[in-house]
Order: C-alpha cells, then sequence, then structure tokens
C-alpha cells in the first residue's frame, strides 16, 4: 500500500463523512481534520518536492477496450495538489464554525456544500494523479461537473451561471475528448509515451488541429479569452468558503492540463515549429499574447464591479494570464515564475475571498457602495486584506512580488518588450482594482448600520490569518516554494531554476527577498523610531470636519465610493461594448434558429414527401 | 436447439389465446402474457448457455436452407432474442385491456423472429407483424390524437415497406435466393453493380422507418408524445434497436461495399444533426425524449457504419447503452408528462426519480465511467481511423450534437430540481416505474463496474458477427447447392 | 416497326404504379386518398416481384411418360406476392378503421388539418401554449 493510495483512501472517507454528516454543522470540525489528515499523507510523500523521488504509483490499475489505466504521483502532481488540499483544508476549517451554523440558519443547504467540496478535492486528486491521458480525461470530466455541482449549490441566480459554466466545461470536454479519440485512432494508444511519440511525428495542420484542441479544452477551464465570460459570476455566486476553494485553483488545473499535454507531451520546440501564416508569431507566442490578453480585459472588467466578490473572481481570470506567460516562456526563470505564481496566487486570492465571505457574514452584503469604514470594527480582517491586496498587487514584501519580478525580469531578458508592458498593464489595473476594494470595504466613513458590528468569530480568522502568515513568510523566504518548483520544472522538461533562500542570483541583478524585507522593514523601522520618539501626532476623529461651512455628522454619507475613477472609466469604457457576449448570444440564437428548422422538417404535413424526395436522390446516386 | 422457435411460437399463441382466458378470468388473462415471456426468456437463457461460442442453424420443417427458412443463432441474434421477453416483461402494460396484452405478445414474437431470422423474406413477414403490432397498440388508447398519429405512421411505414419489397423483388433477381447465407456467398459477383446498391437503399429506407432514420423518423414525435409511456420506451428501445440489427446483418452478410456504408453515413449524420437539434426546442419531456432518440439512433447508425470489427463493437456499444437507458427515461416520463415548465421542483418531491434521471442524462451525455462515455469513445476512435473527411465530420458532429444534448436535458434537471413543487401533479412516481427504472439504473451500474468482462465479450460477439465464413458454415452445411 | 416487347410494357406497367403511387401519397390533400395511393403502390411492388419470377422457356420438372413438359415459372416470387397481398390487403384495411375513427373525432380528414388538430391536442393534452412569434429580436445589437 503506498502512501498515493493512503491519500486516496483518506479522501473516499472525507467524502464519505460530508455525505452522511455534512448536513451537521458540527460535523466541520471532522472534515477540517480530515483535509489535515490528507495534507500530511501528502507531506509523506514530500520525497517528490524535494526531487528525492520521480514517483509514487498508485495500486489499483485497469485495463478497459484494450488501453491500461494507472495513477502516479510526480513532482507536478505533489505541488498542484498541495495547493488544493491546502485551500480545501482552509476552506473547510472557515466553515466548520459560525460560517457553517449561519448558512445552514439561512436556509443554505450546507451538506451539499460540504459533499461538493469533498467531491472537488477527490476528483482533483485523481486528476492530478493520472498516469496516462484517458485517466486524465477522466479526471478532467469528474473534476468540471463536482465544479459544477459546487457552483449549484447555492441556488437561485447561481444555477443560471452554473449552467453556463455547464456548456462552456462540456464544450472544452467535448474538444478534449475529440483530440484524445483522434490520438487513439492514430497511436493506438493513450499512454504518455506513446502520446509523446506521436506528436514528434505530425503533420503541422494535424499538430496545429491538436495544440488548439487541447489548449481550447484546458483553457476553457482556465477562463482563457475569448472563453472567460463564464468565470466571473459563476465562482462569485459559489457559497464563500465554496469560491475561495474553486478561485484558489480550480481553474489552474486547467494550467496543469496544458503543462502536462502542451509543454510536457507536445514539447516547446513543437510549439514553437508551428507556424501561424503571413505572421512571424508561432503558436508559443499567440498562447503568451492570449495569456496576456486575458491578463489585461477580465482586469480592467474587474475595476468595473462593485459587487466585491465579482471584482475578485474576475481578478483571478486574469491572474491565471500570468501564468500562462511565465509557463510559456519556457525558460528557467520565467517557467518559474508561472509556476510560483499558481502557489501565491492560491494563498492571497483564498484569504481575500474567506474575508469578502467575513464580511458578507457581518454585515449582510458584498455590494462595495453600501461598506465602508469597517478598519475600526474588524482590524483583524483588514489586515487580512492588506496583506492579500499588497500580495495581489505584487509588491514586496509579499509573495507576489516575487513570481511577477521573475516573470518581468524574464519577459525582458529574453526580449519581449510589448509582453512586458501588457503585463506592466495588468499589474498597474489590478493595482487600482484592489484599492478601490480595500477602500471601499475597510476605509472611510463607517455606516450607521454597521455600528455594532463585531469582528469575524475566531473560527474564521484562524485560516485566514494562517493563509497571511503563509503569504508574509513565502515572500520573505521564497527558496522554499522554488525549492518545490524545481522538480515540477525537471519532470515537465523544463530548465531548473537555480535558487537560494531568498530569491535568485542572476548575473546581472537577482533578486534576495531577505535583503528587501529587511530593507523594507529597516525602513519602516526608522520611519516608526521618527514617528513615535518625535511624539508628533495627535488623533482625530474622521468626522472632525467640516465642508462646505457645515460640519459633518455621522447619518450623512460623504464616503467616496459610487464611480470609483471616473476618468478612466470614461476612457476604457469604450472598448466594454459587451462584443463577446454579443457573440455568445448570437450563437445561441443561431443555434435557436437552426432547430427551429429542424422541427419543422419534423412537422411536414406530408412526410412521404421526404421519402420520395430521397428516395429519387438515392436511385440516382445509385445509377 | 429447435426449441428455440418456441420463442416465436409461444408468444403468436398466446397472443390468440389471451382474449379469451381474460373474459374467462382476468387475473389469469393478465398473468398469461408474463409468464409465457418469462418462460420463453428461461428458454433462449439455456439455448444460449448450451450453444456458448458456436453457432447453430435450425431449419424449420425440417427443409434444409436454401430451399427452407432458417434460424441463425449466433451470440448477436441471441443477445437481441434474449433483450426481446426481457424488455417486454420490464414494460409490459399491466393497467391495460386484454386486447393489448395480446398485440404486445405479437410484438414480442415478431421482434424475436426479427432477431433469429436467416431468411429475407422471413424478416420482411416479421417486420411486417411488428408493424401491424405497433399500430394497434398505439391506437388503443382510443385518443383521437394517438389514432391520427397511428395512421400517419401506418401511412409512412406501409410505404417503406412497399419500398423494401421492391428492394427484395431487386435481390431476387440479380440473385435467384433469398437465403441469407446463400447471398453471402452469391452477393459479391451478382450484387455488385447499382442494382445491388438500389437494393440496399431500398431496404434501408423501408426498414429504416422502425429504425428511425434519417429521412423517414418524422412520425417519431408524433407517435411518442401520443402513446403511452411504456409503449414509447419499448418502440425507441427494443424495436428500433432490432430494425437496426436486420439492416446491420444485411450490411455485414450481404451488402459489404463502401458505398453501403457511406449511405449509412451520411443517413445517421443527418440524424444525429436534426434529432438534436430539433430536441433543443421541446417544450414537453415526451417529445424531448423523442427526438433525443432519434439522435442517438443516429450515433447508432453511423457507429455501424464502420467497417469491420469496430463497427459492430462500437455500434452494439451505443445500441445496448440506448436500449438500457431511453425505456427507463420513458417510465420516467410517464408521470412527469406535460409541459417543462410545469416541471419545476418535481425532483425536490420525488428525489430519487430525479438522482435516476440525472444518472440517466449523465450516460447519455457521456461523462466517464459511465457505460455512454465508453461506446462514444470508441465510435469517436474509430471514426478518425478512417481515412476521409466525411468520417472526421461525422465525429465532429457527434461531439457538437453531445453539447447540445447536455444543453437541453441538463436545462431539464435544473427546471426539475430547481424551486417550486406546488403543484398537485408533483405526487410521486408508481412504484413500478420507479422500481423498474431503478433496476435500469442498477443494470447501467453493473455495466461500469464489470466493464472489463462486458467489452471481452463485446468484442467475441463483434467478431463472430463478421466472421462470414463461420456463418455461410452454419447454414449451408456441406454440400452446398 | 415492331411492338415492344411485352416484358417492357409489363414492367414499365409496374414501375409505372409504383410512381402513380408513391406520387399520389406525395401529393394527396385527402387522407383517404393516401390510402388509396398506397394501395396502388403496393400493387405495383407485388407485380414487379410476379414479374421477376417469369423464366422464359421454363420447363416444369414433372414428366409424366407420353407428355412434353408443361411450360411455367418460378413459383417462389408468387407465393412471397401471396404472403405480401395479404399483409397489405390488412394493413389497409387497419388503416381505413383508423381513418374512420379520425373522421369521426375531427370531423376532417385533410391532411393539414389532422396533423393540426392532431398537434392542438398533444400540446394541449400536455398544458402547453401554442408557440408564438417573438415581438422584439432575439440579440441586441452591441451598444
Amino acid at each position: 500500500m503506498t502512501p498515493l493510495d493512503t491519500l486516496f483512501i483518506l479522501s473516499a472517507c472525507t467524502l464519505a463523512v460530508a455525505w452522511a454528516f455534512g448536513r451537521r454543522p458540527a460535523a466541520g470540525g471532522l472534515i477540517a481534520v480530515l483535509y489535515g489528515g490528507q495534507i500530511l499523507a501528502l507531506a509523506k510523500m514530500s520525497g517528490l518536492a524535494s526531487g528525492a523521488l520521480t514517483m509514487i504509483a498508485a495500486s489499483p490499475s485497469f485495463e478497459v477496450l484494450g488501453q491500461a489505466l494507472s495513477w502516479r504521483f510526480d513532482g507536478p502532481a505533489w505541488f498542484f495538489a498541495l495547493i488544493t488540499l491546502g485551500a480545501a483544508f482552509a476552506s473547510a476549517w472557515f466553515m466548520a464554525g459560525e460560517w457553517g451554523e449561519g448558512y445552514r440558519r439561512k436556509g443554505g443547504r450546507l451538506g451539499l456544500l460540504q459533499v461538493a467540496l469533498a467531491l472537488n478535492v477527490s476528483s482533483m486528486l485523481l486528476l492530478l494523479a493520472s498516469g496516462d491521458l484517458l485517466s486524465l480525461f477522466i479526471g478532467w470530466e469528474l473534476m468540471s461537473w463536482a465544479s459544477f455541482l459546487l457552483m449549484l449549490s447555492a441556488g437561485g441566480v447561481a444555477v443560471r451561471w452554473a449552467f453556463k459554466y455547464l456548456i462552456y466545461a462540456l464544450g472544452g470536454a467535448m474538444a478534449l475528448l475529440g483530440a484524445l479519440a483522434w490520438i487513439h485512432a492514430q497511436a493506438g494508444s493513450l499512454q504518455y509515451a506513446a502520446v509523446a511519440g506521436l506528436f514528434a511525428t505530425l503533420s503541422p495542420g494535424q499538430a496545429w488541429t491538436l495544440v488548439l484542441a487541447f489548449a481550447a479544452g484546458f483553457g476553457i477551464k482556465m477562463a482563457l479569452l475569448p472563453f472567460h465570460l463564464w468565470q466571473g459570476p459563476a465562482y462569485a455566486e459559489t457559497p464563500g468558503p465554496g469560491s475561495a476553494f474553486l478561485g484558489a485553483i480550480s481553474s489552474r488545473m486547467g494550467l496543469f492540463g496544458i503543462l502536462v499535454v502542451l509543454v510536457h507531451l507536445a514539447g516547446l520546440d513543437l510549439l514553437d515549429r508551428l507556424l501561424i501564416p503571413f505572421t512571424h508569431l508561432d503558436a508559443r507566442d499567440l498562447l503568451g499574447w492570449v495569456g496576456a490578453f486575458t491578463l489585461i480585459v477580465p482586469t480592467f472588467i474587474a475595476v468595473r464591479q462593485h459587487d466585491a466578490r465579482h471584482l475578485l473572481a474576475w481578478h483571478g481570470i486574469g491572474q491565471g494570464g500570468y501564468m500562462l506567460i511565465g509557463v510559456m516562456q519556457g525558460d528557467a526563470l520565467g517557467s518559474a515564475g508561472g509556476l510560483l505564481h499558481v502557489f501565491n496566487y492560491a494563498t492571497y486570492q483564498a484569504a481575500l475571498f474567506l474575508v469578502v465571505t467575513a464580511v458578507v457574514h457581518r454585515t449582510g452584503t458584498a455590494d462595495l457602495n453600501k461598506l465602508g469604514g469597517l478598519v475600526t470594527r474588524m482590524p483583524l480582517s483588514f489586515l487580512v486584506m492588506l496583506v492579500g491586496i499588497i500580495g495581489l498587487a505584487g509588491l514586496p514584501p509579499m509573495n507576489g512580488f516575487v513570481s511577477k519580478w521573475l516573470i518581468y525580469r524574464d519577459l525582458i531578458s529574453s526580449g519581449r518588450p510589448l509582453m512586458f508592458v501588457a503585463t506592466v498593464i495588468g499589474t498597474l489595473g489590478t493595482i487600482i482594482s484592489v484599492y478601490k476594494l480595500i477602500h471601499n470595504t475597510f476605509l472611510g466613513q463607517l455606516r450607521m448600520e454597521h455600528e455594532d458590528i463585531r469582528e469575524a468569530p475566531w473560527s474564521m480568522l484562524a485560516p485566514m490569518l494562517g493563509l497571511i502568515v503563509i503569504v508574509f513568510l513565502t515572500g520573505l523566504m521564497p527558496g522554499l516554494v522554488l525549492d518545490w518548483i524545481a522538480p515540477v520544472q525537471a519532470a515537465l522538461g523544463l530548465p531548473v531554476l537555480d535558487h537560494s533562500l531568498g530569491g535568485v542570483d542572476l548575473p546581472n541583478g537577482g533578486l534576495d527577498m531577505l535583503w528587501v524585507v529587511g530593507l523594507l522593514f529597516a525602513g519602516f523601522g526608522v520611519g516608526a523610531l521618527l514617528f513615535l520618539a518625535g511624539n508628533r501626532h495627535r488623533y482625530v476623529h474622521p468626522l472632525d470636519n467640516y465642508a462646505g461651512g457645515h460640519f459633518l455628522t455621522t447619518e450623512v454619507r460623504y464616503h467616496y465610493s459610487d464611480d470609483f475613477y471616473p476618468g478612466l472609466m470614461h476612457l476604457i469604457g469604450g472598448w466594454y461594448r459587451g462584443s463577446i457576449q454579443w457573440l455568445e448570444r448570437a450563437l445561441v440564437s443561431a443555434l435557436d434558429f437552426l432547430a427551429q428548422w429542424s422541427q419543422a422538417w419534423f412537422r411536414s404535413a406530408q412526410p412521404a414527401l421526404w421519402l420520395l424526395g430521397v428516395t429519387v436522390f438515392a436511385l440516382w446516386w445509385v445509377v | 436447439m429447435n426449441a428455440v422457435v418456441l420463442a416465436v411460437a409461444l408468444p403468436l399463441l398466446g397472443a390468440f389465446l389471451t382474449p379469451s382466458l381474460a373474459r374467462l378470468s382476468l387475473p389469469l388473462g393478465r398473468l398469461f402474457g408474463p409468464g409465457l415471456l418469462a418462460f420463453c426468456l428461461w428458454l433462449l437463457w439455456g439455448i444460449a448457455r448450451a450453444l456458448g461460442d458456436a453457432t447453430a442453424g435450425v431449419a424449420l420443417g425440417g427443409f434444409a436452407p436454401p430451399l427452407g427458412i432458417a434460424f441463425h443463432l449466433d451470440r448477436l441474434a441471441l443477445l437481441f432474442a434474449l433483450a426481446v421477453p426481457a424488455m417486454v416483461l420490464a414494460l409490459w402494460p399491466w393497467g391495460g385491456r386484454p386486447r393489448e396484452w395480446s398485440l404486445t405478445l405479437v410484438l414480442a414474437a415478431a421482434a424475436t423472429g426479427l432477431a433469429l431470422s436467416g431468411d429475407l423474406f422471413n424478416l420482411y413477414v416479421f417486420y411486417e407483424l411488428l408493424a401491424v403490432a405497433s399500430y394497434g397498440l398505439i391506437a388503443a388508447n382510443q385518443r383521437p390524437a394517438a389514432q391520427a398519429a397511428a395512421l400517419r405512421y401506418l401511412l409512412l411505414s406501409a410505404a417503406g415497406s412497399a419500398l423494401a419489397l421492391l428492394g427484395i423483388a431487386l435481390v431476387y433477381t440479380q440473385t435467384g435466393t433469398l437465403n441469407l447465407a446463400q447471398l453471402a456467398l452469391l452477393a459479391p459477383v451478382s450484387l455488385d453493380g447499382p442494382l445491388g446498391l438500389a437494393a440496399f437503399a431500398l431496404l434501408l429506407l423501408g426498414i429504416g422507418v422502425k429504425a428511425e432514420a434519417f429521412p423517414v423518423n418524422t412520425w417519431v414525435p408524433e407517435v411518442y408524445a401520443t402513446a403511452p409511456s411504456r409503449l414509447a420506451g419499448l418502440l425507441a428501445g427494443l424495436v428500433s434497436k432490432l430494425a437496426v440489427l436486420v439492416i446491420v446483418r444485411l450490411l455485414l452478410v450481404v451488402f459489404q461495399r463502401p458505398e453501403a456504408t457511406q449511405l449509412m453515413l451520411v443517413l445517421g449524420v443527418l440524424g444525429i444533426a436534426w434529432g438534436e437539434l430539433a430536441a433543443w426546442r421541446a417544450r414537453d419531456l415526451s417529445r424531448q425524449l423523442a427526438w433525443s432518440s432519434v439522435g442517438q439512433l443516429g450515433i447508432v447508425f453511423v457507429a455501424f457504419s464502420l467497417p469491420g470489427e469496430t463497427g459492430v463493437l462500437a455500434g452494439l456499444a451505443v445500441a445496448l447503452h440506448h436500449l438500457l437507458v431511453k425505456p427507463a427515461l420513458f417510465l420516467l416520463a410517464r408521470h412527469w408528462n406535460g409541459a417543462l415548465e410545469g416541471l419545476r421542483g418535481a425532483a425536490r418531491r420525488a428525489p430519487l426519480a430525479g438522482a435516476l434521471f440525472a444518472l440517466f442524462a449523465l450516460s447519455l451525455v457521456g461523462v466517464p465511467p459511465l457505460p455512454g462515455f465508453w461506446a462514444k469513445f470508441v465510435t469517436l476512435s474509430g471514426l478518425f481511423a478512417q481515412p476521409g473527411p466525411l468520417c472526421s465530420l461525422a465525429a465532429v458532429v457527434i461531439l457538437t450534437a453531445t453539447l447540445v444534448e447536455a444543453a437541453y436535458l441538463f436545462r431539464t434537471l435544473t427546471l426539475l430540481f430547481g424551486p417550486g413543487g406546488e403543484e398537485p401533479r408533483m405526487a410521486p412516481h408508481g412504484a413500478l416505474d420507479l422500481g423498474t427504472a431503478t433496476a435500469f439504473a442498477g443494470l447501467l451500474l453493473a455495466g461500469v463496474i464489470w466493464l472489463q468482462p462486458l467489452t471481452g465479450d463485446l468484442h467475441g460477439i463483434a467478431r463472430q458477427a463478421v466472421d462470414m465464413d463461420t456463418y455461410v458454415d452454419t447454414d449451408l452445411p456441406t454440400p452446398r447447392p | 416497326m415492331t411492338p415492344p416487347p411485352i416484358e417492357f410494357l409489363l414492367y414499365g406497367g409496374a414501375l409505372a404504379l409504383v410512381a402513380l403511387g408513391l406520387a399520389g401519397l406525395v401529393m394527396a390533400r385527402h387522407l383517404f386518398r393516401s390510402i388509396l395511393a398506397l394501395g396502388i403502390l403496393e400493387a405495383g411492388a407485388n407485380l414487379l416481384l410476379v414479374l421477376a419470377g417469369y423464366r422464359a422457356g421454363g420447363v416444369a420438372p414433372i414428366l409424366t411418360p407420353g407428355t412434353l413438359g408443361q411450360p411455367m415459372v418460378d413459383p417462389v416470387p408468387q407465393a412471397l406476392v401471396l404472403t405480401a397481398i395479404v399483409i397489405g390487403v390488412g394493413v389497409q384495411a387497419l388503416a381505413l378503421a383508423l381513418a374512420l375513427r379520425v373522421h369521426q373525432a375531427y370531423g376532417t380528414l385533410d391532411v393539414a388539418e389532422v396533423r393540426g388538430r392532431m398537434e392542438a391536442d398533444t400540446d394541449a393534452a400536455a398544458g402547453l401554449e401554442p408557440e408564438t412569434s417573438r415581438d422584439l429580436p432575439a440579440v441586441e445589437r452591441p451598444s
């Protein structure tokens, strides 16, 4: 019995417990402990993370239709599984206490939520452990349906968006199935070795079809442009901890698929050889630019949102673009940046979603125009959001800075200035929208109806604080996570990054976070000394102020939150005409028209007419 | 071995005895038909066990083929012959009148004959018998809409049968025989030209009426919407598969030509496209299921059009999967008839029925590890392995159709599980319907668990079905004429 | 000019019957005409099958001393056609019975009207309103 078997069995146990007892809020603690147990089982396999082992196989294996199905963990699987289980653990811990009881009391289906979460985790582990293309597809389908179930669990508006997700996801799955069937027809086998061998022998047309099919299939899950319309609202409407889990890791499964198939099996040199006619671009550039546009467009859609959950959900799409850019760079620095961003993003996105859920739990609303000034009532939550935002924006000393720095550095040194500008624009969009988030929620004027709210309970604060501790520590010492990434790069055939505990050492300017954070805190320390020693500060109440000759009073709202960034919105508003939404609806309407046409066929008054027509045609064709 | 004829003769006899028995004693009449069918099932099972992997020919009346009519028993024939009494028993019209029981027994007899027969005209006769039984059953419930639907179906089906008769005439003029085994020997020479292809086209169109083939499937939504749901399940699940079996036998034994498979492929693709698109706009569950079955049968046609053993394997997988799923869905639809909008929240009151519907929908769409996925995968892989753009186009059409199918099936499911459900119609299903549907679901899940032995068996059946030497040797023992 | 051979007339006639039957089925606007056309179609098909049995110069293989062999044709198609005729008669009778019922219920046998009434009845039994056209375009244009 291998450690991987133990992990699977624990995962199945968690699912069983969630099914049997999930609807009781008291069982939430047990379920969280079980997720922790899964993390421990994963830690047992840490040989994969340190590079000591390359593979741990699972015991069951089947043979169906002449194809052998097997499951095993390697470096990339371990890395992604760690993120999955970490996100699940944090969500389950969050759900275990007051939030679960509150959700149940408001009529939510807690049992369904727990089961859906456990099902998601199990199916993702299955997907990550796949040892051949067929088991990859099986895991992919199970994971897609599990996500659908999780998105559905809130009911109401969420059902419509979950249905939209389902159509997109199935479209991607059909593209994957087509590619799979084609490979099976050509190569006879779906083992990774056979597939890699097949890729080497394809003509450009065939290779393009396969690459586009796989990119579309996996890209829909990652919400790459132009398939990005479903993810924002779908993730936002999922109940709180569920959205934290989905936002953290669910779309990254698409990246895992791209890594396994396009980077490892097909190889980046194959992508280099596929040229787009009449341009100097190749498939790799295409994917890189898709990532760049995925970074820019949804990030600026996020700026326009006035619901905190929608804002965060739209950001998730954009950050996926970063990861794709990094991975598509293909060298040690860039791919390490992309992979590191997966981990970093999961930590602060989960923290941010959990904070917003805590705010919703306390105040009852996520509408940014109806919040404000909560820093006085929920200081620890504010700290969590502050750290999360600094991470999301990619500023030191948090971990987001390291991964973004690696990507910027790589883009400049590999001579891609345009893409560097695109990523900077994306970061700019991120910074301005996260400022909007924290300003409208925590800063500014406290509303009258929120005078009596308390800080989030410890059952919610503990996982959030734990996450931001991880954000800070991995920002301070990125070498810890880069250690785990080295075997991932090795397993995927990418060059491995040389790193130290603090960062990377490069001939013309490296990064050492220990120094950076040290200097930052030293600077703050000096500033604090000056501030405190001088003692020239006086606490002023926010309303001790006047405007236009009148003193300010509590019941009047002075907090500036509506129409944030009007100048910017005016500039970019003209670009957001909803063209892709129009395209979506036009496709549905075309389908409707075709369907009406084909129904009319069945409604023909004289069916024998068609029989005659086809008989005549068939006889003509025969003779 | 000769006892296999009882499987056809006994239900026929039972059909004629049932009305008199029912007049004597209604409970006796009610149990007589199912009892007969159970006996036939046991009989066929014994014959299948005894036969094992071998094939056997039964000369009716002792007249050796090709002069006499023969029943050809191989694993494929016995598989479908076993399916007939099993499905008819499962979908028996317990609440009907004695005339419906008689007609159902005739349907069972004709269907068994279709599966086993080895002579072309014998197939025609059993086909007509099946058709007449179905006309009667559709019209049995006295609703004017049902009788109009039965009449329109009759006109189309009888026209198709006349065309099939023309095809048989063509075959007879070219070869001088109607015995399938002898046709297998003579066809490569005599039926090679355009006349042979014309014969196939006519036979395909004629028998294709029951098989819901493309140009002749306009009867499907009318009949399935007005007929009782059990009958619709029987027609969609069992009868259509037997018609497809007849066409496949003809294809394998007599008309082994690329043009013939191409014709089947084209008709299949058109059937898929038209069926799934029409289902997208359906406003009530019976018609949605009817169009869905048109689409699925299109996939069956496409799968069987693949050459060789792969084709038979793929087609068998898809056909057997549909055989399990569609009647169960019709059973669930029996209580959930009426407008889809009126079904809001129905699954909240009937969670088991909702879960079963979800399971069947997932299997139809092809979610692994359910059997529907494996069937689709084998079909797609076989299509991509063929050269030429037509097969790849067919594969793309199947993938797109699956997407459309998932869209409308899950739109229905979200309606079923959505909020609502206060109407009094939303009472739970009848116990028999729910029990039978659960049994079918159990069989589906058993197919998942025992997938490896099942695929091995299907491989064996397919291999035997394409082996023409064995076919000929079984029916025409040496010396050959 | 020599008269056309008899086979040409017979085969042509049978095919013409089939064509008439099919044309009648397709173009009929009254269900009774469809049933009549079906009868003609079946008659044509049966005739073709009988004609397929003709053997030029066929001699019966039954010899009695002193007599020459009698001319004969292939008996198998005639047996088949007997079966087919009987099936056809039965089906036509059933069709007429159904048509009578439909006429009693709907008061008309016009094909389009019957179809319309059947659809309306099915929809009404399911509780569906008749479909109406949209008032607005399906998709707004991008602003």
